[in-house]
């Protein structure tokens, strides 16, 4: 589906569209699901058995059966109703990926890392699918209530003058409380290049993936100083420096897709290089193993090999089924790892991949360069949206 | 006849046969003589054998403690290892497309290993220290005779670039370089250790063994490179300022070096030399009137490597020739089209045909410009318009097994991000 058709319905938004939408959304959003069952279905019949594994499949059998037999949308209160339950469809799957993420680290030995790797990528794109087209389609719903101007254009979730530099400072200011709170300092944040650019995105997306960047650097730095200079080390905190840059015209190219750039650096240590090859990987963290070596050469489990025993972890795993060298991210989760009150700073080792499937999902791009001992550069490129003309979603 | 008395009488008859093409091909009588056939033999023999890939720390601790006993092995291994290695190279040429080896570049190098082979295979073993001092003559007359290898294969190939598929350029000229890059080490480095052992020199308190710097500062060395870069005239940075004084109009970037600033570590000083400079040249290319561009070279040293960043603010690739910050290490016009250009073409010419040619070192360049000889800022300025420091500084830094990456902001500027391995452990690049 292309995304210029989901946004059609919204150029200009009627009554008319408004229920063209939903019928859109009533047949989009099943076979989606449908792909993912028949995914999920295809796992080795071992995997399917794991009690996570299973509690998704179900979820999404639900899904699909609630939309599949929803009846039409005819009338604008019908509307109404329906986007209730469509947000309370989303809400159901907001859990999907850490229990997918339990499920498959528990039967990391049935699978392999490029098949795990493979089945996420799937997984976590469709998600964001999934949500794209029922949240526009709740966001016109909600729009069309409130309007007081009818058949006027409205982009739903995609807003038209997206300021990444305002943007930055928000995340930037949660993800430096958690710092604080969890790690007893953080480090400022710097925002240069072209700080008034504006683009058109989807707020949400961009919010995720600089709020999973910005926490990366941030521990880093605080980390990395704190290991030099012992854990009083307050006030001297290298800058996180983002550097904004606009999207480009070129002259020769009217049709051409254009991104806003923009590279997040860090003093923070960077990676090391034999950890580079894992950075992507789903589960891989260094979160708590700053002092160790965390890529135990002789390991070659899946995509969770990388990561180490944390401390809570031996607590509520089953011995004889972990593999040597991992941590039960569940325990990560539920309190054992870095975590607050606020939320976790760092650990299910998620911030990365996913980050780039959000980058990459609109045709952009994210880059990660690491100067190892010094810090690291990550590099987002992301495709503006107000000439949509051939994206696929 | 019988089908194969056909076949014998076909291949009996003369090689040369010349297609006209739009080519310059090499004309009958500067023709690539050595297309002897049934002489390929001896060649053969040498191709069979494997070439001895050797790691830095080896030429390091082979010249340390050198004696006339060592100097005299060292001088028969090279005499034996290069013509292995020239070896493979002709057995690689002769497999590219008949079109291409006969064109007038290419043959001209062609030629060129042909007579080196021929020469090194012929020398006899050495013995005493004179006849290692004549062998040490040999070879360095070799390499001046080799000079324009660079300009001539690299102009050839451009040339040829539609008989060739870009992956197969670019795997070509990567060969031929890094061996080449190959051969001139061992060479140089046993001239270096000879030129040593005449003058008894101790190398441990030189800090030199033979071409190797074992404690090279990277700051320094970066330092080094600014320093002279911002000493030259502005028609290095910009070939349009022939002449025009734009310096004084525009501002020269300021360069800061941070990072772990202690960083030593045991290279050839002039292989990383000329890296950083290729890269501090791009970066420093950018200068406005109204303000100081800045420029960022991050020193870190990691576990098993060294790193630089060098951050320019020069606006990165906004108008792009290329369609990826990679193609911009590649020799292939269908990959980066500026190869292509008039200018560029022009001046691979340039060079190809002074004797002066082009080594790939900082010293060459600077030493032209410093010159007031217009025979040389002739030179010096078709230099500058070749425009094959990035590919030249990838070979290098790939050479021990390192990185080069090039990453763009566009619309803001570019970072580069050199890595080269500390422990001398790694073995060169070329091919078995």
């Amino acid at each position: 589906m292309q995304l210029s058709t989901l946004l059609s319905f919204g150029q200009p938004l009627t009554s008319e569209s408004l229920l063209a939408s939903a019928a859109y959304t009533l047949s989009e959003i099943p076979r989606r699901l449908v792909r993912r069952i028949l995914a999920l279905e295809k796992l080795p019949f071992i995997v399917g058995t794991n009690p996570f594994v299973a509690r998704t499949l179900d979820t999404y059998r639900s899904s699909f059966a609630f939309l599949a037999q929803y009846p039409g949308v005819k009338t604008l209160e019908e509307n109404a109703f329906f986007s209730t339950q469509l947000e309370q469809l989303v809400q159901s799957h907001a859990n999907d990926i850490p229990t997918m993420a339990k499920g498959f680290q528990e039967c990391a030995r049935y699978m392999t890392p490029s098949e795990i790797n493979g089945f996420l990528d799937g997984a976590i794109r469709s998600r964001i699918s999934v949500r794209l087209i029922a949240e526009q389609h709740i966001a016109l719903s909600r729009a069309l209530e409130s309007t007081t101007f009818p058949n006027t254009n409205h982009y739903g979730v995609i807003q038209p003058n997206c300021s990444p530099a305002q943007m930055i400072r928000s995340c930037a200011a949660f993800v430096s409380d958690l710092c604080e709170a969890t790690l007893g300092g953080t480090p400022p944040i710097e925002i240069n290049g072209h700080a008034d650019a504006v683009f058109a995105y989807v707020p949400v997306h961009l919010e995720y993936i600089l709020t999973e960047l910005l926490k990366n650097a941030f521990r880093a730095t605080v980390e990395q100083r704190q290991q030099q200079h012992g854990k009083q080390a307050s006030g001297l905190y290298p800058p996180v420096v983002v550097t904004i840059s606009p999207p480009q015209r070129d002259q020769r190219s009217f049709n051409q897709p254009t991104f806003l750039s923009m590279r997040i650096r860090d003093e923070g240590g960077g990676v090391a290089t034999k950890n580079m090859p894992h950075v992507f990987s789903y589960a891989f963290t260094t979160a708590g193993h700053r002092h160790h070596d965390v890529v135990d050469d002789e390991m070659d489990g899946g995509p969770y090999a990388a990561q180490h025993i944390s401390g809570g972890a031996a607590v509520d795993a089953d011995e004889s089924l972990q593999q040597p060298g991992q941590s039960t991210l569940f325990s990560e989760i539920t309190g054992k790892g870095l975590q607050t009150g606020v939320g976790t700073i760092a650990g299910l080792g998620y911030g990365l991949p996913m980050s780039r499937l959000y980058a990459r999902y609109f045709g952009g791009s994210l880059d990660l360069f690491s100067l190892e001992g010094w810090g690291t550069d990550v590099f987002l490129k992301l495709r503006c949206l107000n000439d949509a003309v051939d994206i696929e979603i | 006849m019988s089908s194969s008395a056909n076949a014998c009488f076909r291949a009996h008859r003369p090689v040369l046969s010349f297609v006209w093409t739009p080519h310059r091909h090499a004309s009958t009588s500067s023709a690539p003589k050595v297309m002897h056939f049934y002489q390929n033999k001896q060649l053969e023999l040498y191709a069979s054998k494997s070439a001895h890939r050797l790691t830095l720390r080896q030429l390091v601790f082979f010249g340390r403690s050198m004696n006339a006993e060592r100097i005299i092995k060292s001088a028969n291994y090279v005499r034996t290892e290069l013509p292995v290695r020239i070896a493979h190279r002709l057995r690689d040429l002769q497999a590219l497309p008949f079109v291409v080896v006969t064109q007038e570049e290419v043959a001209k190098v062609y030629e060129l290993y042909w007579s080196a082979f021929e020469k090194l295979r012929r020398f006899p073993p050495i013995a005493t220290l004179d006849e290692n001092d004549r062998f040490c003559e040999f070879v360095s007359s070799l390499l001046d005779e080799h000079a324009t290898v660079i300009p001539a294969l690299s102009l050839g190939l451009s040339l040829s670039s539609p008989h060739l598929p870009p992956e197969k350029l670019d795997a070509f000229m990567r060969r031929m370089l890094v061996s080449r890059i190959s051969r001139r080490v061992l060479a140089q480095h046993h001239i270096a250790l000879s030129a040593s052992l005449r003058n008894g020199e101790n190398s441990r308190s030189s800090g030199h063994v033979g071409i190797i710097h074992t404690h090279l500062d990277v700051r320094e060395s970066i330092e080094k490179c600014v320093e002279l870069l911002t000493a030259a005239p502005p028609r290095v940075f910009s070939p349009e300022a022939d002449g025009e004084e734009l310096a004084g109009k525009l501002n020269c970037p300021r360069v800061i070096v941070d990072g772990h600033a202690g960083t030593k570590f045991a290279y050839i000083q002039e292989h990383f030399e000329y890296i950083m400079f290729e890269l501090l040249k791009n970066a420093m290319q950018h200068r406005t009137a109204s303000t100081t561009p800045l420029v960022r070279a991050t020193i870190a040293a990691g576990k098993d490597d060294i790193q630089v960043r060098i951050s320019d603010e020069g606006g990165g690739l906004t108008h792009s020739t290329v369609k990826a910050p990679s193609d911009l290490f590649s020799f292939s016009h269908v990959r980066n089209t500026t190869r292509m250009e008039n200018e560029r073409i022009g001046a691979l010419r340039t060079v190809s045909a002074s004797p002066r040619g082009m080594r790939a070192t900082v010293d060459e360049q600077v030493t032209e410009w410093k010159s007031t000889d217009p025979g040389k800022t002739a030179d010096m300025i078709a230099h500058q318009r070749i425009g094959i420091g990035l590919p030249m500084s990838y070979i290098f830094a790939t050479y021990f097994g390192g990185s080069l990456e090039l990453v763009s902001l566009d619309g803001w500027g570019t970072d580069v991000y050199l890595r080269l391995p500390k422990l001398g452990t790694r073995l060169e690049e070329i091919e078995v």
